[in-house]
């Protein structure tokens, strides 16, 4: 058996396997809870999803993103309290989110690496001083949502549950188009790809303002159903920085490392920081610290390293390249079990 | 405004800009040498100021001497933080990504066990010196700011002097000016790298210190500094002490005078408006991003353009 389209296969079936049993899961009737921490979790792993493309595909790392998670919430909060649907809602925040990335990308698309992550620092406390003071929605004491209505869960479920389906559809064809190769050609060699005729600078733009407006859904669907907002946490550094945490722990680049990355951040966030408010960050820095030294690629870094190990421990015997040549290079022989290459 | 409230003005942004460049000085060094843009800055001016507090607190010490202390207490930190994290980071003539999470990883470190040991409402240290304040005619300035700031520019001074005399000060400016260069003529780059993260760490648990004889402070109290040191080393051209020094005072002017000045403003004619002093922050923030954006070599860079076209 061909081991490596087995996995393929596999690996091409097991999201939608994943989506399947997430979308009956409700009718089992879980609890409350459960539900609130899978809605919490789809939530974050669509943000790690959208930082990813930017920070991971095409290597810009930003520290700002709570602005468009912000603003999508924002936008959302007053479209939902003037009447619109939610769906409505949810598309003018991307349609914000998606503008404010124009706003912040022009001007800060013209620095290279660290002086961007930096400007990015910068806008984004610059926002949240306008927020904290903007009369108009409430500033610093936050932005009250009021729905007509009941409040029904499971909907805010489904809902959270489509959005994060879409992030990682939306980022897969990003990443294996055309466009997601020249992205990933800007990351390696800003000139080489300059070179090639890649223009670095719209290719930047442009996947900015994919990644801004599916936070900016995010951040909407999120306030929606906490029906309640400020900028001393949409806005807040801390967020950004969470959005960054994900993607940089999963596994940067990889969508699969996103979407882990995400999972575990949504698990321990809610589980964890009721118990020790005060260690979650004290052990996402540790974390950071440790794979910034010894695995820059994440736990899918690190997974595919154990996997490749147990490999060679286990079917060396059995793995053979289709090439005697590199086998012999590989393995150091040139037959397997008695057999001819 | 009358004149003396310019002039009063003028000299609480001058006091403000010392404590600026005491506090930007140390990322300058380590930026210039191993071009690490070191987001862990505001952890150390975070132990910093509980440094001075806890000494304050369980020995009386005053505050100043505390600052003084934290000098060599931070030095041998900083050499620590360099053996164990920061020499394994890739070389680099630009800074790396990976220099930057690592450094950030760390600050979020150092800000949560300042959480967990000092939990988050704030410390002032108060002494019977913090109300005293120094009259010249019209104008009164706090004692407090006075010494801080002379704490600050005798400590500037005479770290330009060992920049620019000692053996350490002129490797350190070789590697700045071309790494290759200097390995060519035995600069030893590790060593003057290590002293001179130290140096870093040292200035900075240092201005953490004096900061905290003026604000009060919670474990999350360096990320604003953070922000404005970032603001000055660009304003300042990322690598001297001269120039930080010129980004503290330009920063300090436009944060002092941008919210007690009324500025122009186009709304059904012109009209003079203050800036209401909570957009205060946003200021620097702002001038970073333009700072970036405009001088990406300082404003020493933009004076020596100038000359070089005339």
């Amino acid at each position: 058996m061909n081991l490596s389209s087995a996995a393929g296969r596999v690996k091409s079936t097991l999201p939608w396997l994943l989506l399947i049993a997430l979308a009956v899961w409700p009718s089992t009737n879980p609890s409350p809870n459960a539900v609130r921490l899978l809605f919490i979790t789809a939530v974050w792993t669509t943000t790690s999803l959208a930082w990813n493309l930017v920070g991971g595909l095409a290597g810009q790392v930003s520290f700002g993103f709570a602005v468009f998670y912000g603003l999508g919430s924002y936008a959302a909060a007053v479209m939902i309290n003037s009447g619109r649907s939610p769906l409505f809602a949810f598309a003018g925040a991307a349609a914000i989110a998606a503008l404010a990335s124009f706003f912040v990308g022009l001007p800060t698309f013209r620095l290279r690496g660290p002086y961007f992550a930096i400007a990015t620092i910068g806008v984004g406390e610059a926002v949240r001083v306008v927020m904290n003071n903007l009369d108009s929605t409430g500033g610093a004491s936050g932005y009250r949502i009021m729905e007509k209505g009941a409040f029904r869960q499971i909907e805010h479920y489904y809902y959270a549950l489509g959005l994060v389906a879409l992030a990682v559809v939306i980022a897969s064809i990003v990443k294996n188009s055309k466009f997601g190769l020249a992205l990933r050609a800007i990351k390696q060699d800003q000139e080489a790809a300059a070179a090639v005729g890649v223009n670095p600078y719209f290719c930047k733009l442009w996947v900015h303002a994919i990644a801004a407006a599916l936070t900016g859904v995010a951040g909407a669907v999120h306030a929606r159903y906490a029906a309640f907002i400020y900028p001393g946490s949409e806005f807040a550094f801390q967020t950004s920085i969470s959005i960054l945490l994900m993607p940089v722990i999963g596994g940067i680049g990889t969508i699969w490392g996103a979407v882990l990355g995400g999972v575990i951040f949504g698990i321990v966030e809610e589980e964890f920081v009721v118990r020790f408010p005060n260690i979650h960050l004290l052990l996402y820095g540790a974390l950071l610290m440790l794979i910034i030294l010894f695995e820059p690629d994440g736990l899918v870094g690190l997974m595919r390293r154990t996997m490749r190990l147990l490999k060679r421990w286990f079917w060396s015997k059995r793995e053979d390249s289709g090439s005697p040549d590199a086998d012999k290079v590989l393995w150091g022989r040139g037959s397997v079990e008695g057999r001819k290459l | 405004m009358t004149a003396t409230d310019y002039l009063d003005l003028l000299i609480k942004s001058l006091l403000l800009a010392g404590i600026y460049a005491a506090m930007a000085v140390g990322m300058t060094a380590i930026y210039g040498v191993m071009k690490i843009v070191n987001l862990a800055h505001a952890g150390f001016l975070m132990l910093g100021a509980y440094f001075a507090y806890e000494l304050f607190e369980r020995f009386h010490l005053d505050p100043i001497l505390g600052a003084m202390l934290a000098l060599p207490v931070f030095f041998l930190f900083g050499m620590a933080v360099h053996w164990l994290l920061v020499r394994w980071l890739p070389k680099s003539d630009t800074p790396t990504l990976a220099s930057l999470l690592l450094m950030f990883g760390f600050w979020l470190v150092l800000q949560n066990i300042g959480y967990l040991v000092w939990g988050n409402t704030a410390y002032s240290i108060f002494t019977p010196r913090s109300l005293a304040s120094v009259r010249f005619g019209e104008i009164s300035i706090p004692k407090d700011k006075l010494i801080v700031f002379a704490a600050a520019v005798v400590s500037l001074i005479v770290l330009q002097i060992v920049f620019a005399r000692s053996w350490f000060g002129r490797s350190m400016r070789s590697l700045i000016q071309n790494p290759y260069a200097a390995a060519i003529v035995g600069v030893d780059d590790q060593k003057t790298a290590r002293l001179s993260f130290a140096v870093g760490t040292a200035f900075a648990g240092f201005a953490g210190a004096l900061l905290a004889i003026l604000f009060p402070f919670t474990p999350d109290f360096g990320a604003s500094f953070q922000l404005r040191a970032f603001v000055i080393i660009v304003l300042g051209g990322l690598e001297s002490v001269s120039g930080v020094a010129l980004g503290a005072l330009i920063l300090a002017l436009l944060e002092t005078f941008s919210i007690n000045v009324p500025l122009p403003l186009y709304w059904h004619g012109w009209k003079f408006v203050y800036l209401p002093s909570s957009y205060q922050p946003a200021v620097s923030f702002v001038l970073l991003v333009v700072a970036l954006l405009v001088l990406p070599k300082g404003i020493a860079g933009l004076l020596e353009r100038k000359w070089r076209v005339a």
